[in-house]
């Protein structure tokens, strides 16, 4: 099984960027329809990711990670 | 060359029968073939000179034969094959040409010592004044600009301002002209207005102190309704459906209409205002205002898009409407944005919001810049991967609506050059430095007035890192395609810097010209010292500071990849160039590739909110499908696909070429 960790710290920067209780922060939802997310502050939650884990994040890659659960996914899988 | 004559004594007679009269008919020459029944209802007051009658004349469409009804005339040529009738008041002191048409108009009079409009000082930029700019008929945006905004080299403008009063000079004149096949229909009144080839002048209410610069291939139309003051309209343009101008200059190509309402303002190559409301402004080529509720005020634009009600304000404190700003090109304001003046907008950035805060951003370019919690931000770079960038880029020379021989504004279209190129290396610095600088703890950091969150000051500088690598990595290998069969050496040979042109260093934006500083400093060295001393020296110079792009562009480029990844292009071997071209697939691969994921936004379920109304979710995408069509098809996309696979093909050749030329670098 990946690292909670990485899924429990990559929610609770999902959160803190957006300003949104943790509770809403589920693997279902949809950070444009759910989460209110908008265009930029898309850009600045990948620099958050990458301050959080200190990696460096191909916005190409993450383009199609619409829900918090792909961002997990691929967040999992780039700091192991 | 046509002989005129005095009237005989039958002729008289058959113009009094007819209901003409003059008090002293040896004034009124005519040439011949003369028909007196032709004229009906003519009033001639001092010297009238009237050409043939009796041809065919194309009236709104319509074949009419030439000839002048109801009319009163005083101190008037009228050239062969007029069509003059019911004039309201009198045409005087005009000279009007061969096939013109004027019909019922009060009155069209020219006063003793004339400008025409030349001579105007329309207050641009500042509306409490200062940067006067004084109109002439060849004006362009350039010279405009040095007008406007080189205050502080004032021998500078006291040198321009000398050239263009000597042209007023030569405008001066106690007779208005009327040139060869213009239409003058439904006109109230037009008083001291020049009026050039082929215009058409229809339904406009009043026109005084004005030239209207038309020909042949480039018609000018003037329609219904127009109040025009102090104004000069540069050809191919159309000001219609009841705009107001007072003290403005209309260049080549512009729309006006729709009750715009525009005073104190310059409008240059292709531009269109229409509903709104401009003070003090000086719009360069392509600055676009479409829509109600928009004031633009006091500030310098230049391939600008203004949302509907986009507004601004140049007076928040109490000294009077002294605050001006700067859009710089390829900017836009959203829909209720405001901005205060002063500020500075870096070149294609969008603002968005109530902007409360004085901000210079000319070192972020390509930004966003919003409003949070009344406060602006800036997202630095945001606007390098997006649709509207690459649309913008590709629909201006497109949209080029100038005609004829001459352009007087020179225009550069690049989106990315060394102009906007240096601002993203200025910007990129600048971030970079901030980024180090910024402890973890901070969550936004000023920035010459806005606020950047720090979190966005890295992967801001590294947007514009991309952008800058992208950049120079196509300009080298644009450089050696055409030699890329002729091996290392001429492949080198073209790589080296053109001792001809001008070394790299700043750039900058003279309302749509982009030049080095060096040659401008030159340019206005010359003016100043008098080796550039009339109008026409200096459109010929400009002229060749437009043509000197490519070779200073080249420059630019050897200098900042010196500097860059400290290699000199001339001494690269294949497999340097080869890595060329992959940072070129790399960075443009990728923006190409984050644009059409920008594009798929509009396919996306939040686009699609409202459609398929009384219907099922099927068909709301059916819906959809039919209103906007599908990702897969459209164009934008298509294109920017055939961009992509045309680059990857591109760099395969390009590397398959340069490995081949084998040599490698010594040591």
């Amino acid at each position: 099984m990946a690292d909670s960790t990485v899924a429990a710290r990559t929610r609770q920067v999902i959160a803190d960027l957006l300003k949104v209780h943790l509770d809403a922060v589920t693997d279902e939802a949809h950070f444009v329809r759910d989460l209110g997310m908008e265009s930029i502050q898309q850009v600045e939650l990948l620099a958050a990711l990458e301050e959080e884990f200190d990696v460096e994040i191909d916005e190409e890659e993450t383009a199609q990670n619409v829900t918090v659960g792909m961002a997990v996914e691929y967040m999992e899988k780039i700091v192991e | 060359m046509t002989d005129y004559r005095r009237l005989t004594e039958a002729e008289i007679g058959q113009l009094i029968s007819q209901g003409c009269l003059a008090n002293e008919w040896h004034r009124i020459e005519v040439a011949e073939p003369f028909e007196p029944y032709r004229l009906r209802h003519v009033h001639f007051l001092g010297d009238v000179r009237i050409g043939r009658l009796g041809r065919a004349v194309e009236v709104e469409g319509v074949t009419k034969t030439s000839s002048i009804f109801s009319a009163s005339l005083c101190n008037v040529t009228i050239g062969h094959d007029c069509y003059i009738k019911h004039v309201g008041v009198h045409i005087a002191n005009y000279d009007i040409g061969d096939r013109v048409a004027i019909v019922n108009t009060g009155l069209i009079v020219a006063d003793p010592g004339a400008t025409f409009g030349a001579g105007t000082e329309v207050e641009a930029v500042n509306e409490a004044g200062g940067r006067g700019v004084l109109l002439y008929p060849e004006l362009s945006a350039q010279v405009a600009h040095l007008l406007a905004m080189h205050r502080y080299r004032p021998d500078l403008v006291a040198r321009l301002e000398e050239m263009i009063h000597r042209r007023v000079e030569t405008i001066r004149s106690d007779r208005g002209r009327i040139d060869d096949d213009v239409e003058i229909l439904d006109v109230s009144e037009m008083r001291n207005v020049n009026v050039g080839t082929a215009a058409r002048l229809v339904g406009p209410e009043f026109l005084k102190n004005g030239t209207v610069l038309s020909d042949a291939e480039a018609v000018t139309f003037i329609g219904s309704g127009v109040v025009a003051r102090n104004f000069i309209i540069g050809e191919r343009s159309i000001v219609t459906q009841g705009a107001i101008l007072d003290t403005c200059f209309v260049g080549q190509g512009c729309k006006i209409g729709k009750q715009l309402s525009a005073e104190n303002s310059l409008f240059f190559a292709n531009c269109e205002a229409f509903h709104g409301e401009c003070v003090s402004v000086l719009a360069g080529p392509y600055s676009v205002t479409h829509h109600k509720s928009t004031l633009l005020i006091a500030g310098h634009f230049s391939f600008y898009n203004a949302g509907s009600g986009s507004n601004m304000s140049n007076h928040m404190y109490k000294l009077g409407p002294v605050h001006q700003g700067i859009l710089e090109r390829g900017s836009k304001t959203g829909s209720f944005s405001y901005l205060i003046w002063p500020s500075r907008v870096g070149p294609f950035s969008v603002v968005i919001g109530k902007n409360m805060a004085n901000f210079d951003l000319a070192d972020l370019p390509f930004s966003y810049v919003e409003v949070k919690e009344g406060r602006s931000y800036v997202t630095p770079g945001f606007n390098l991967q997006t649709v509207g960038t690459v649309r913008d880029g590709a629909k201006w020379p497109v949209r080029d609506r100038r005609r004829g021989p001459v352009k007087r504004d020179l225009i550069h279209f690049q989106v990315f050059s060394p102009f906007t190129v240096g601002r993203m290396l200025r910007g990129e610095a600048r971030l970079t430095k901030l980024a180090a600088e910024t402890d973890r703890s901070v969550e936004e950091v000023a920035f010459e007035g806005a606020l950047i969150r720090r979190l966005l000051l890295k992967r801001g500088a590294k947007y514009y890192r991309n952008a800058v690598n992208a950049w120079l990595a196509e300009q080298i290998m644009d450089r050696i395609d055409p030699v890329l069969d002729d091996g290392l050496d001429a492949a080198r040979q073209r790589l080296k810097p053109d001792a001809a042109a001008a070394g790299a260093q700043e750039w900058v934006d003279l309302c749509g010209l982009l030049v080095a500083r060096d040659r401008l400093a030159s340019l206005v060295d010359d003016v100043e010292a008098g080796s550039i001393g009339d109008l026409e020296a200096l459109a010929d110079r400009l002229a060749a500071l437009h043509a000197a792009y490519p070779r200073d562009e080249w420059n630019y480029v050897v200098a900042v990849w010196q500097e860059r990844f400290g290699q000199a292009l001339h001494e690269m071997d294949g497999e340097a160039l080869a890595g060329v071209a992959d940072l070129l697939l790399t960075t443009r691969g990728k923006d190409l590739r984050m644009i059409l994921n920008d594009a798929g936004k509009e396919f996306a379920v939040t686009s699609r909110l409202g459609f398929g109304a009384d219907g099922s979710p099927e068909d709301c995408d059916a819906d959809f499908d039919a209103v906007r069509g599908t990702f897969e098809t459209n164009s934008f996309v298509l294109d920017m696909q055939q961009k992509l696979a045309a680059l990857e093909q591109r760099v395969e050749v390009f590397k398959t070429r340069v490995l081949a030329f084998g040599e490698k670098v010594p040591g």
